[in-house]
């Protein structure tokens, strides 16, 4: 009788045993999850997409480990545990990694803008200077139209950088400033034409 | 007897040990299986979608996938949930199986539409900058309307936009551009060529008039003058050989004939000089004044007047000249032809009172215009 009782006991003790192995890691995947929502917030699919892509697609790799454990009879969470902080780790790096790309963005942004302002504002001390009365000229109307669309790009790119849109804005700096780098020359080459000093 | 005892045991022990491990082998190989390297497939397969860009090329299949996968994973944990004989897996399996096939799906499909729309995209850049050389080369110095101007300019802008997505292989947003920008730049175009060419419609008499000019430089071993206004050329025939040719000037409203005082337009016919100015008698440097308006142009004039096209207050232009004080690269003059002083020394030389002066729309037809 003895003896039964002290079996029963150690079958209690190795279920225990057991069923303490086979704890999911909740807070780790809570952990990995919420560092991923941050890569996210820090606009790393816009700014870093194919690191942002493989930090998810390691976390669904560990679920998908976790879900396959988790159909076993006897549980061990121990690999998937340190798989989850490799993940959380390389998620606060992806998110890291995108807030200097979208630094780096944003300052050439910047820069692109403020350069395509002083562009502007040299073209726009320019015009008065062109041949008086000659305002109906076929190269003058393209000349007004050309600086009316470089300056509504202006302001539709200064909107998107102020939303905080950095590279959207910047690819429609580049095409602005481009065009109007080329407005300045021809602003001149009229002008120079005309012997008009400027 | 003791003996047989034990071995009694023995046997007994070795029989229940295994059947407890045939028991327990039977067991485990009942508990349902997880379709675990399916799922792995289709995640896998997943991943091959999103970095060929499906998410963004094929998205509703891409979409497709991922939900069969989310619904691959919550049955699978569900299932989990449920005693451990009892759970299938089935639905589980058919879903990641169902997944990756539509993620392949997608992956190709977005393989190609990336292909496809590179391609695309090389072809409509290339035919729009096409468009903006002719417009370029056709319309520089053609009046157009400020409104024409400014669609060219966004529809400019918008393709250098696209150009830009384009070379970063941001593709679906190049295409949003460069579809807007031709719009614009194809419907000004020909907007612009629509007007060209009924300007041409006057060709067979500009023919006329300068075959004439020149056969009878010829006969007459004589200076003709023959302006061309598209072309900007005042070409100077002597013996009925092209001597000189200089760029000009025009007025800026210079496409068709003049039509009233103050039009900006330089008027069209076969005219002569009536009179030389030299630098003390006019602003311009030089100039030799022409016989505009001749007798066809004041019946013209008075047609106009007649028909009420124009007002009768209307008052038909003079002081038609070809002077000096231009090469300043646009059009500025009131009508009349202007040339470098350089050029209008020369022209001026040569010029008589008397000297056949030609002005026509174009030395050429529109088709080789287009060459």
């Amino acid at each position: 009788m003895k003896n039964k009782v002290l079996m029963g006991l150690a079958v209690i003790a190795m279920v225990a045993v057991l069923s303490s192995c086979g704890k999911k890691p909740q807070a780790e995947i809570d952990a990995a999850n919420a560092a991923i929502e941050a890569a996210k917030t820090a606009e790393a699919a816009v700014y870093v997409p194919a690191e942002f892509a493989a930090v998810q697609d390691s976390l669904n790799a560990v679920m998908a480990d976790i879900t396959a454990k988790e159909s076993k009879l006897f549980k061990n969470f121990k690999g998937e545990t340190a798989k989850l902080a490799n993940v959380l780790t390389l998620a606060n790096t992806v998110a890291a990694n995108a807030a200097t790309k979208k630094e780096e963005v944003k300052a050439e942004a910047a820069n692109l803008l403020t350069g395509i302002k002083a562009v502007i504002e040299e073209n726009g001390k320019l015009i008065p200077k062109l041949p008086r009365g000659k305002e109906g000229a076929a190269v003058i109307e393209q000349i007004k139209a050309d600086l009316a669309t470089v300056d509504g790009s202006v302001v539709e790119a200064q909107g998107l950088f102020d939303k905080g849109s950095f590279m959207d804005a910047l690819n429609k700096i580049k095409a602005a400033k481009e065009k109007a780098d080329g407005l300045n020359a021809e602003v001149k080459e009229v002008l120079t034409k005309a012997r008009i000093k400027f | 007897m003791r003996i047989k005892k034990i071995w009694k045991r023995v046997i007994i022990f070795i029989v229940i040990l295994t059947l407890t491990f045939l028991a327990i082998v039977l067991l485990v190989r009942f508990i349902p299986q997880p379709p675990e390297e399916k799922v792995a497939y289709a995640r896998i397969a997943l991943s091959e979608a999103t970095s060929n860009k499906a998410d963004t090329y094929s998205k509703n299949l891409y979409r497709e996938a991922k939900a069969l996968y989310d619904s691959a994973m919550i049955n699978w944990q569900e299932e989990n949930k449920r005693f451990i004989y009892f759970r299938n897996y089935e639905k589980v399996a058919g879903f990641a199986e169902l997944s990756a096939r539509k993620a392949e799906q997608a992956a190709k499909i977005s393989k190609n539409n990336v292909s496809d729309l590179n391609i695309y995209l090389k072809q409509k850049i290339d035919k729009l900058n096409d468009i903006i050389d002719q417009i370029d080369k056709r319309f520089t110095s053609y009046p157009l309307s400020a409104e024409v101007w400014k669609r060219i300019s966004k529809g400019k802008m918008l393709l250098k936009e696209s150009e830009v997505a384009y070379s970063k292989g941001q593709y679906a947003q190049a295409k949003v551009r460069v579809t807007d920008s031709e719009l614009l730049l194809t419907e000004s175009y020909e907007k612009a060529t629509t007007h060209l060419k009924e300007y041409f419609n006057s060709y067979p008499d500009w023919k006329k008039w300068a075959d004439r000019t020149i056969r009878e430089s010829r006969q007459n071993l004589s200076y003709s003058i023959i302006i061309d206004k598209y072309s900007r050329k005042c070409l100077v025939y002597l013996g009925g050989i092209k001597k000189y040719e200089y760029h000009v000037e025009l007025g800026k409203n210079w496409v068709g004939d003049k039509r009233v005082k103050g039009d900006k337009a330089t008027p069209e016919g076969m005219y002569k000089i009536v009179k030389k100015f030299d630098s003390n008698k006019t602003k311009y440097h030089k100039a030799l004044l022409i016989d505009y308006p001749n007798e066809k142009d004041k019946e013209e004039f008075k047609k106009e007047i007649a028909r009420g096209t124009l007002p009768r207050s209307a008052k038909i232009g003079s002081l038609i000249e070809i002077h000096g004080d231009g090469g300043r690269g646009i059009d500025w003059t009131e009508g009349c032809i202007a040339l470098t002083n350089s050029e209008m020394d020369v022209v001026f030389k040569i010029a008589n009172e008397g000297t056949p002066v030609t002005i026509i729309g174009s030395m050429v037809n529109l088709d080789q215009l287009r060459d």
